[in-house]
């Protein structure tokens, strides 16, 4: 009190305008404020520029791809001469796949254009339609050999030529020179889409056949088949592993040097260049362990090693998050170190472990550089049947055919790029629906 | 956690704890006043400064109850607990006593206006048991209160133990009443008057006593009423 | 102005040296668990210095003392629970019913079973209600029969005091019962594996005070059949609930006794300090 008369003490020596509501306060406040508005503009601008550039991305891939899901089919009218088909009348199915299907097509698009004789005009001619067409009549025979004998309309694809030209690749008013097709294809592709015997439909091809070295012929189903099979064993290896790893780690090893070294060298991991897994794999799995090269099964290991730690990690955080008083009220009601992790701890914990799990898989899913290592980068055009079929996968789908210069492959290439995105779109929303299916209150 | 017994962390508790205690030391004044002041008015037959004692009373009374309001307070509000609560418990029954005691300093002034009213002046010999008797039981009252303000167990051991001898003081006093009434029966209208002083005084010598024996109890946490002579003074001996 | 306390004990003055001898009778007739110079260290630090203490049988034991002092990590010892944490190591001998639960052949699962807890914060499962009691009885394969696992459950709602509540919603989850119903439900789940003695950490820290005077009254009932140890912050409550109180500071058990005589006439110097609310 004494001290208050001496020396100004506490409020008293705060000068007026410093005071709550003085002068100098109320412009302070003003400043903070407007600091506060700027951070915030600073965040919202931060998220628009990103936002911006995803719909940069999507604009721009989805504008390259989106044509790539229609394909310009060429309706042709065939005679499923017997003649021609089963000459000796067997119709037992070695005998019609041996068949003669190119020139089925040929006389087929020869009969469209009568005039057309000249050797050069004819092979200008047989240039419209893809050579898949004769593999489609094969398979609609397989299929249903009571065709034969009769004459059927049918739709078959046409060649990237004119594929191209519906969709607008070529430039018509271009020098004859300087232009893929020649005036004569143009003229014969006009008089078809007139007649109604040329149009864009639906693209099954990408989504049934595998990779082919025309850009008409080549899908994705491959490459999808693929990625499901090592996506498979990624799955299989890795969330197990994983799981029971973290569970041991954070329930039951005691904390000590080893156990910290090993959490060290789990974080490294995950960061670890997924390149380098590739070498790993190519090192111990094919040229050690003497595996296939280009297999599912291998590529699914080597991704097993990259999704691990971030599995690992994801699940121990899991398990970090469940409220200790869950472990004591089990411990306390006597249950033994593993019913308190089996009955109570992993079920709460499950559910953060699934996220992590599928968004590690989502990471595996789009992973490229470490299948390149082990030799899933090949051209396969089968579709893989096995874990240890030779296959490919998406994202190295992509690569191969953002190689290719054609100007369908192109397309093709962001085709794919859609499909693998909607991919991971699917499995985040599956990480946010088990999430929600799981998750229980404590 | 360093311990202090300097206060409680609760410095108004400390306060009203505080308060209480004045406030009952401050009655033990008043009502040693009264007492002095009744055997001064006897002494030199004073009938209006016994009558100012008699009407004092109410101020012993309105003590009474501000202390008991404030012993509710704390007991409700604080809760007190060990010593706290053991002095809390202290004030509340010496407060009592004390205003008992007021009631014999006030019943010792009636008589004084009694005695004194009528024709006839008692007997000097009659009166001299109660000015004996008086200043032990003021010594006895005096004492408790001191040990009461200085929480000397010693003290409080000796003042319960000086009780005895105002007992046997009474007794002797009552023997000599007894003897100058058979003597002379014109001399017990008197002798009856100093019978209810010297019996008034030997219950301020009772409740002094209560007083000292609140003291040990709120020292040592020990009950000691209603025990021998022999156990409250062993409480004296192995005390501080 | 005058000192206006009692002045200590001569012999007991703070702070208390290691290994402070206990102020009052530790010991009991016939006890439940005995407690010799116990001690425990979390790595270095001493954090329970020799303590001697017995728990009787249906008595309601309450430990208090200021945060830190110890008095959890004691109440843990005496169902091991102290053993799921890193780096703690108890020393001494700790017996129920005369036999050492330290003991390496002694299973831990059993010991629990025997010695219930209840936790500060009310924890239920986050399972329905009739899943959290049947909890116990079902891993120690209490019950042969559905219909005898039922009985239990609804023998210990009710001795919980908790069965007129949740009769008709015994499927529902327990975690979403009010907080005194949900520490009821954990008293519940304790008791449904039979245990002998129940201990409790502070389990009305974080109730209102009606549902802490349900489960004050709760405690009262169940001395009748299990001896309860609990630890509280509240000295009122200890002065309520329990029958000995004892004190503990810094690791010190400084003074057993009678709840009666701890709270108006304790001994010790710091007991004093702390019941009366002098710690500066």
């Amino acid at each position: 009190m004494n001290q208050a008369s001496t020396s100004p003490r506490g409020i008293q020596a705060i000068a007026p305008e410093r005071r709550l509501g003085g002068s100098m306060h109320t412009a302070l406040v003003r400043r903070r404020k407007a600091a506060e508005r700027r951070f915030r503009a600073y965040g919202a601008g931060a998220l628009i520029l990103s936002l911006g550039f995803l719909v940069l991305l999507f604009t721009n891939i989805i504008g390259t791809g989106a044509s790539a899901f229609r394909q310009a089919y060429v309706r042709l009218d065939v005679d499923f001469a017997a003649a021609e088909l089963s000459p000796d009348g067997r119709r037992d199915p070695e005998t019609l796949a041996a068949a003669n299907y190119p020139g089925l097509v040929k006389a087929a698009v020869r009969a469209m254009f009568p005039e057309v004789t000249s050797r050069g005009e004819q092979r200008d001619l047989q240039e419209l339609v893809s050579s898949g067409a004769a593999f489609q009549l094969r398979d609609q025979v397989l299929a249903d050999p009571s065709v034969i004998g009769t004459r059927a309309s049918v739709w078959v694809p046409a060649s990237a030529l004119l594929d191209g030209l519906l969709k607008g690749s070529y430039d018509r008013s271009a020098p004859e020179a300087e232009r893929r097709i020649n005036d004569r294809q143009i003229a014969w592709a006009d008089r078809l889409a007139a007649d109604h015997r040329l149009e864009l439909r639906f693209n099954r091809i990408l989504f049934t056949n595998g990779d082919s070295r025309e850009p008409e012929q080549a899908g994705i189903l491959g490459a999808v088949m693929g990625s499901l099979f090592t996506m498979l064993v990624t799955l299989a290896l890795s969330f197990p592993i994983g799981v029971a790893a973290a569970i041991y780690l954070e329930e039951f090893a005691p904390r000590n040097r080893w156990t910290d070294l090993i959490e060290v060298n789990i974080n490294n991991l995950a960061a670890v260049p997924s390149i380098v897994y590739g070498l790993l794999g190519l090192a111990v799995f094919i040229n050690f362990l003497g595996l296939p090269r280009s297999a599912p099964l291998v590529g699914g290991l080597v991704l097993t090693l990259m999704t691990l730690p971030v599995i690992i990690i994801a699940s121990r955080a899991a398990l970090t998050s469940v409220p200790p008083s869950i472990r004591e009220a089990a411990l306390g009601m006597g249950a033994s170190r593993m019913q308190t992790v089996l009955h109570h701890v992993l079920p709460l914990a499950l559910p953060g472990m699934l996220t992590g799990a599928i968004i590690g898989m989502a990471r595996a899913l789009g992973e490229t550089a470490p299948l390149l290592m082990i030799g899933m980068v090949a051209f396969i055009v089968d579709v893989p049947g096995s874990l240890t079929a030779p296959a490919t996968a998406l994202p190295v789908q992509i690569y191969l055919w953002a190689d290719s210069p054609e100007r369908a492959f192109v397309e093709r290439t962001s085709a794919a790029i859609i499909v693998l995105l909607a991919f991971m779109v699917l499995m985040n929303l599956l990480a946010v629906i088990l999430r929600r299916r799981f998750e229980r209150r404590w | 956690m360093s311990v202090s017994t300097d206060g409680h962390t609760v410095k108004r508790f400390d306060q009203q704890l505080a308060s209480l205690r004045s406030l009952v030391l401050e009655m033990g004044g008043l009502v040693e006043d009264q007492i002095n002041r009744a055997v001064q008015a006897l002494q030199d037959e004073d009938i209006a400064a016994a009558r100012e004692v008699v009407a004092r009373d109410h101020v012993v009374n309105g003590f009474d109850v501000r202390a008991d309001e404030e012993v509710v307070n704390l007991l409700a509000l604080r809760q007190p607990v060990g010593s706290d609560l053991r002095m809390v418990l202290s004030m509340a029954k010496t407060v009592t006593d004390l205003e008992r005691i007021g009631d014999e300093a006030q019943k010792i002034a009636r008589m004084v206006t009694q005695i004194y009213d009528g024709n006839s002046a008692p007997n000097a010999r009659l009166l001299r048991d109660v000015a004996n008797m008086a200043r032990l039981a003021a010594n006895m009252l005096h004492g408790a209160l001191d040990a009461l303000a200085r929480m000397d167990v010693d003290k409080a051991v000796e003042i319960a133990c000086g009780d005895e001898e105002l007992d046997s003081e009474f007794q002797s006093a009552l023997r000599r009443l007894v003897t100058f009434m058979m003597e002379d029966p014109r001399t017990i209208g008197h002798a009856i008057d100093v019978l209810f002083m010297i019996k008034a005084l030997e219950r301020i010598g009772d409740h002094s006593k209560n007083i000292a024996e609140y003291v040990v109890y709120l020292v040592k946490g020990k009950d000691v009423r209603h025990v021998t002579i022999e156990t409250l003074a062993a409480q004296g001996r192995n005390g501080s | 102005m005058p000192e206006l306390h009692p002045q200590p004990e001569a012999d007991h003055t703070a702070p208390a040296p290691v290994g402070h001898r206990t102020v009052g009778t530790v010991t009991v007739d016939n006890p439940k668990i005995a407690a010799r110079d116990v001690n425990v260290f979390y790595g270095e630090k001493h954090a329970i210095k020799h303590v001697d203490i017995d728990i009787g049988i249906n008595e309601v034991i309450a430990f208090i003392g200021p945060s830190g002092c110890g008095k959890s990590t004691f109440l843990r010892c005496l169902n091991r629970m102290n053993d799921t944490i890193d780096g703690c190591r108890v020393e001494g001998a700790i017996t129920l019913d005369g036999q050492d639960i330290y003991d390496r052949e002694l299973d831990v699962v059993q010991l629990r079973a025997r010695v219930g807890m209840v936790f500060q914060k009310p924890n239920p499962f986050p399972k329905s209600i009739y899943d959290n009691v049947a909890y116990g009885p079902r891993i120690h394969g209490m019950a042969s029969s559905r219909s005898e696992l039922d009985d239990l459950v609804q023998w210990s709602l009710e001795k919980a005091g908790l069965w007129n509540e949740v009769k008709d919603r015994l499927q529902q989850p327990g975690t979403g019962l009010s907080g005194g119903q949900q520490q009821r439900l954990c008293i519940a789940r304790a008791i449904a594996v039979s245990p002998e003695v129940i201990l409790m950490d502070e389990p009305c820290s974080a109730l209102d005070p009606i549902a802490t005077a349900k489960i004050e009254e709760l405690i009262d009932e169940l001395r009748e059949n299990y001896s309860i140890v609990i630890v509280t912050h509240s000295m009122q409550q200890a002065a309520r609930v329990s029958q000995r109180t004892a004190y503990f500071h810094l690791g010190d058990l400084i003074e057993v006794g009678e709840t009666e005589q701890i709270f108006t006439n304790p001994v010790h110097k710091l007991t004093e300090g702390y019941i009366t609310g002098r710690f500066g």
